[in-house]
């Protein structure tokens, strides 16, 4: 390993597509032809290195890895790999990546096209001056249609034609030439390696043996191993134990310098002490100023997580307190339910992020868990001269008396699709509230159209049903876009005439009573048959807008037990026991956990 | 007040007091039944692999007895008291040639030995080509013939798969009667999808109207022995066929919780009043008419078994022959016969005790509440729990001991205790 490429011969960049677009096949290539990972060690999607990932065919957390590769000019060049994450929820972690970066490859598929995260991501990349190496990837499709899509990249995003490279990331073609135009097009690092060290840490992950291992990128100045550091906003000092590149395993170096991309292992054991977006400094020769550091992560999605079996809540406050030092994403504070226990209320980039941390938690730390329906953050003007108050809990809305108004967040949303189904998303957009901007032709069967919408009714399925209209064809993105006044009420939901605080929803006034209808009929679904008959209610304050009636359990009998079927019928009873301690018991009944989920679900009918 | 069920026998291996032969062979297959059956040419013509399979049964009933004589001595000697029942069920073991079954019973009967007036059962369906020779399995020394009748209704019949009709149920009693067999049994099957109120009632006058002794009224089962990991090499189930699959996927969907439970109390209402006595949860006999060797499942006694798929126990171990026909042919008939391939499971006294509770509880003589056991009074709470729901009632035994029971409603709802009691 040679850490002694001058920085001249030093290029960072990280690679940008749409999900399902080729990132992760083209970086599987990147490796193998740079001999970072010999074929023979290679399985794929290398980077995807947790379970999730992998299964879910996405990447979720950024990572980066450092190839080294010899040009045809004869060089050695040192090419710093930095890998984002695919899905929209993450964006924010995207952005954080490419700050990393001198450029970035933006991979398109010649079959599908410019998708609405191509262009969210061009766009990001933009912002940050990035040069742009366009890649278009499956020339080998008999789908592909190079002519439509290339022209489309030059409509709208002004790439001009002779800038792409076409490519086959699954069977290598274009891929030496993706590696040269790095060389080529990708200018070096800047920054001197005699100024005083300042380096952006761009993420973080804990190592039980290392403490936390920081994820840098050299600015100015110079590291050595046994350096004495300093976090320049948290303070925090350290003397080093490692640092070192990404091959993408940890591989220790005596020296990074201005421009590298590396690691540095600090022996912390709280990732607080060197949080993303902080800068490493020496202790000896302190920088002035630090870097400009990032805008912390935005939790949009709220949600409460409550242990199954309430003993199990020091677990799940331990397994948080772990997962968070990989994932600093995701907030969580305690709190606790009339109907749930003690547990968490969590904040969450989205509904996916959600789902991931908490099959994370359930999975890597064995708890059974039952998360509240998924709420966003209100903002609450209070009748007299008093503080607004902000909400992300349902639970906790002040009184309907106290209640001056009430504004929730919007969104700014972008979506990709082939315009005969410009009518079916019209209708989808438009039901949640939304209201239609403007649109435009990609090409003559594509269009990029442009919502505003409650982000509230962005992050219940809406994702899902945009999928199953347009037969998976069409992509989104969404931003933040502000916050609106808005008429809404608390919709409560009583269970054998208890409300179960954790079911509430906050819903638009006008369509309280169907919201209601639904949810009740979702409920009792999702609600086994209990001994007794169990009345299941939505209302709004003592005003019952919804009832349905959950029959008494009639027959739950083993018809048949003879020789052969003891053996047998006790474990079918072990089962269903099991399932029941599964169950959360609020008062007399025993609820499951996707009944609390019931709203993410009433669109099945 | 707690109630806490009685002291457990010792988890000592004790000889057998009663034997199964499972007979495996069908004329076909019933979309419905996951017991181990083969159907076809194996069966039936050229290719029957009946006789081969009485010869390996034979072997396996020497080799069981071989064991048992180690370990328990001969028959009848003090420590080895003979069987006080023997059972052939499948499959339709009314298949078997009388001759066949003859020779299986009087080896059962040299090589385990039978007490004097053993309940003898035989299973059998009543289609005219399948119910066999009722005279002739009597001579053979069958007393007790358990009809696989299911319903009284032609319509139903069908859908169930059956090959029988009702006129074919009323002439295999007619028959059993008057070849000289003791005891008749009816098997009915209520919650089966198309099947109304009405209908089962019908079934149930149907079944009174031939006098029978005996009738086991079943809720239809379609449990899923692949989900439930049991048909591996070594499991006691064969693989679901694909169209038995979806037989039992679209009849799910009309099974009603609802109904089922309105027909199974019209059968407690109804075979009360006809004289029967409902022993077991879904058992009612004529008084004397009770199955003795089915009792014997459900108080706990050991019980030898032979055949693909069968379960024996000696009151500490639950051991089970594969269901595999060809590899059950394969040990028991080369040159040098070896037992049959299979697995075996010991019963700690935990599980013992909850299987005693559960076992004790589907039958009308109930759980004695006697002294605690450690095992017992973990199981308390739960007994107390469903007396004060309703689902149990207390009651004097025979010498005036205290005993629980389920009610009807508790035998409805008997899962919400037994899942308690695992």
């Amino acid at each position: 390993m040679s850490s002694a490429i001058p920085q001249v011969r030093l290029r960072n960049f990280s690679i940008i597509a749409h999900i399902d677009h080729g990132k992760t096949t083209l970086s599987d290539r990147l490796l193998e032809l740079t001999h970072t990972i010999e074929a023979r060690q290679m399985t794929s999607q290398v980077l995807d290195s947790m379970d999730l990932e992998k299964e879910k065919g996405i990447t979720i957390k950024a990572r980066a890895v450092r190839l080294e590769y010899t040009a045809n000019d004869g060089l050695l060049y040192g090419l710093n790999l930095i890998d984002t994450p695919g899905h929209v929820d993450f964006s924010y972690e995207v952005s954080r990546s490419l700050q990393a970066c001198d450029g970035a490859i933006l991979v398109v598929d010649a079959a599908q096209g410019i998708e609405a995260q191509t262009l969210a991501n061009v766009h990001l990349a933009l912002r940050e001056g990035l040069t742009i190496i366009p890649v278009l990837n499956k020339i080998d499709l008999p789908s592909a249609q190079p002519n439509v899509v290339l022209e489309e990249l030059e409509a709208v995003l002004a790439i001009p034609r002779e800038e792409v490279i076409l490519a086959s990331a699954k069977e290598g073609t274009g891929v030496p030439e993706i590696l040269e135009a790095i060389v080529a097009r990708v200018p070096p690092p800047k920054g001197s390696p005699e100024a005083p060290l300042r380096a952006l840490v761009f993420d973080s992950h804990y190592d039980p043996y290392k403490g936390v291992v920081c994820y840098i990128r050299l600015a100015e100045g110079t590291l050595h191993d046994h350096d004495a550091i300093r976090l320049m906003a948290s303070g925090a000092e350290a003397e080093l134990l490692e640092v070192g590149f990404f091959r993408p395993q940890l591989v220790p170096v005596k020296t990074l310098r201005a421009g590298d991309v590396g690691y540095v292992a600090t022996g912390f054991k709280n990732v607080r002490e060197a949080q993303v977006g902080d800068t490493v400094t020496t202790v000896a020769t302190p920088a002035a100023e630090p870097l400009p550091g990032y805008q912390e992560a935005k939790s949009l999605v709220f949600a409460g997580l409550y242990p199954v079996a309430g003993p199990d809540y020091p677990l799940l406050r331990d397994a948080l307190e772990k997962l968070h030092l990989n994932d600093a994403s995701f907030t969580f504070e305690p709190e606790s339910s009339v109907a749930l226990g003690f547990g968490f209320r969590c904040g969450f980039l989205g509904l996916l992020h959600m789902e991931i941390v908490q099959e994370r938690l359930e999975r890597e730390f064995d708890l059974d868990l039952i998360a509240s329906a998924p709420s966003v953050e209100y903002h609450v003007n209070l009748i007299g001269n008093r503080e607004p108050v902000v909400v992300d809990n349902p639970a906790r809305f002040p009184d309907v008396g106290e209640i001056d108004s009430i504004e929730e967040p919007w969104v700014k949303l972008g979506v990709v699709t082939p315009d005969r189904y410009i009518g079916s998303l019209m209708e989808l957009t438009t039901n949640r509230r939304g209201t239609f901007l403007t649109m435009e032709y990609l090409d003559p069967q594509r269009v990029h159209m442009h919502f505003e919408l409650p982000l509230a009714e962005l992050i219940v399925d809406y994702y899902d049903q945009l999928k199953t209209r347009t037969q998976g064809y069409a992509s989104m993105e969404y931003e933040e876009a502000g916050y609106r006044a808005a008429n809404l009420v608390k919709l409560d939901v009583l269970v054998n005439n208890e409300p179960v605080d954790a079911l509430s929803l906050i819903v638009h006034r006008d369509r309280a009573q169907a919201t209601g209808r639904a949810l009740t009929t979702q409920l009792r679904k999702l609600i086994p048959r209990q001994m007794f008959e169990v009345p299941i209610q939505a209302a709004i304050g003592s005003h019952v807008v919804a009832r349905e009636t959950l029959a008494a359990m009639r027959k739950n009998v083993l018809a048949k037990c003879y020789g052969g079927d003891i053996t047998r019928k006790r474990k079918l009873l072990e089962k269903q026991k099991e399932g029941k301690q599964r169950m959360k018991r609020v008062g007399s009944v025993e609820i499951p956990q996707e009944a609390f989920l019931a709203i993410l679900r009433m669109d099945e009918g | 007040m707690t109630a806490t069920p009685g002291t457990l026998p010792a988890p000592d291996p004790r000889p057998p007091a009663a034997l199964y032969l499972h007979v495996p062979f069908c004329v076909s297959l019933c979309p419905y039944c996951d017991f181990v059956v083969v159907a076809g040419a194996a069966t039936r013509g050229p290719a029957s692999r009946v006789s081969a399979f009485v010869e390996a049964l034979e072997v396996e009933l020497r080799l069981r007895a071989d064991a048992l004589d180690a370990a328990f001595g001969r028959p009848s000697s003090g420590s080895r008291p003979p069987l006080a029942s023997v059972y052939l069920g499948g499959g339709t073991p009314s298949l078997l040639p009388p001759d066949d079954v003859a020779r299986l019973l009087g080896l059962a009967g040299s090589r385990f030995g039978l007490v004097g007036g053993a309940e003898v059962t035989l299973e059998a369906n009543p289609g005219p080509d399948e119910r066999g020779d009722a005279a002739a399995l009597a001579r053979a020394g069958v007393n007790r013939l358990s009809l696989g009748a299911q319903a009284m209704e032609d319509a139903l019949l069908r859908r169930l798969g059956r090959r029988h009709s009702p006129d074919d149920v009323r002439a295999a009693v007619a028959e059993a009667r008057a070849g000289g067999i003791a005891s008749v049994s009816v098997d009915l099957l209520y919650d089966v999808p198309g099947q109304s109120l009405e209908a089962w009632q019908a079934t149930l006058e149907g079944a009174l109207e031939l006098g029978v002794d005996h009738v086991s009224a079943y809720a239809l089962t379609l449990d899923d022995p692949d989900a439930e990991g049991l048909t591996g090499p070594l499991g006691d189930h064969l693989p679901t066929r694909a169209g038995a699959r979806r037989w039992r996927e679209a009849a799910v969907r009309e099974q009603d919780e609802d109904r089922a439970s309105a027909q199974y109390r019209l059968a407690v209402a109804r075979l009360a009043a006809a004289g029967f006595r409902g022993y077991e949860i879904s058992n009612w006999a004529r008084p004397g008419h009770e199955s003795r060797h089915n009792l014997a499942y459900w108080r706990r006694l050991p019980h030898e078994a032979v055949g693909p798929g069968a379960h024996a126990f000696d009151g500490a171990v639950r051991r089970w022959n594969a269901a595999r026909l060809d590899g059950y042919l394969a040990a028991l008939s080369a040159a040098s016969p070896s037992l049959p391939p299979g697995g075996s499971e010991a019963v700690h006294r935990a599980a013992a005790a909850s299987e005693q509770a559960i076992l004790g509880l589907r039958l009308d003589e109930g759980l004695g509440l006697g002294p605690a056991s450690t095992e017992g009074s973990l199981l308390a709470p739960h007994l107390d729990w469903a007396l004060d729901s309703g689902l149990l009632e207390r009651f004097a035994g025979p010498a005036g001991e205290p005993r629980v029971r389920l009610t009807t409603d508790g035998r409805l709802l008997s899962n919400e205790i037994f899942a308690r009691l695992v």
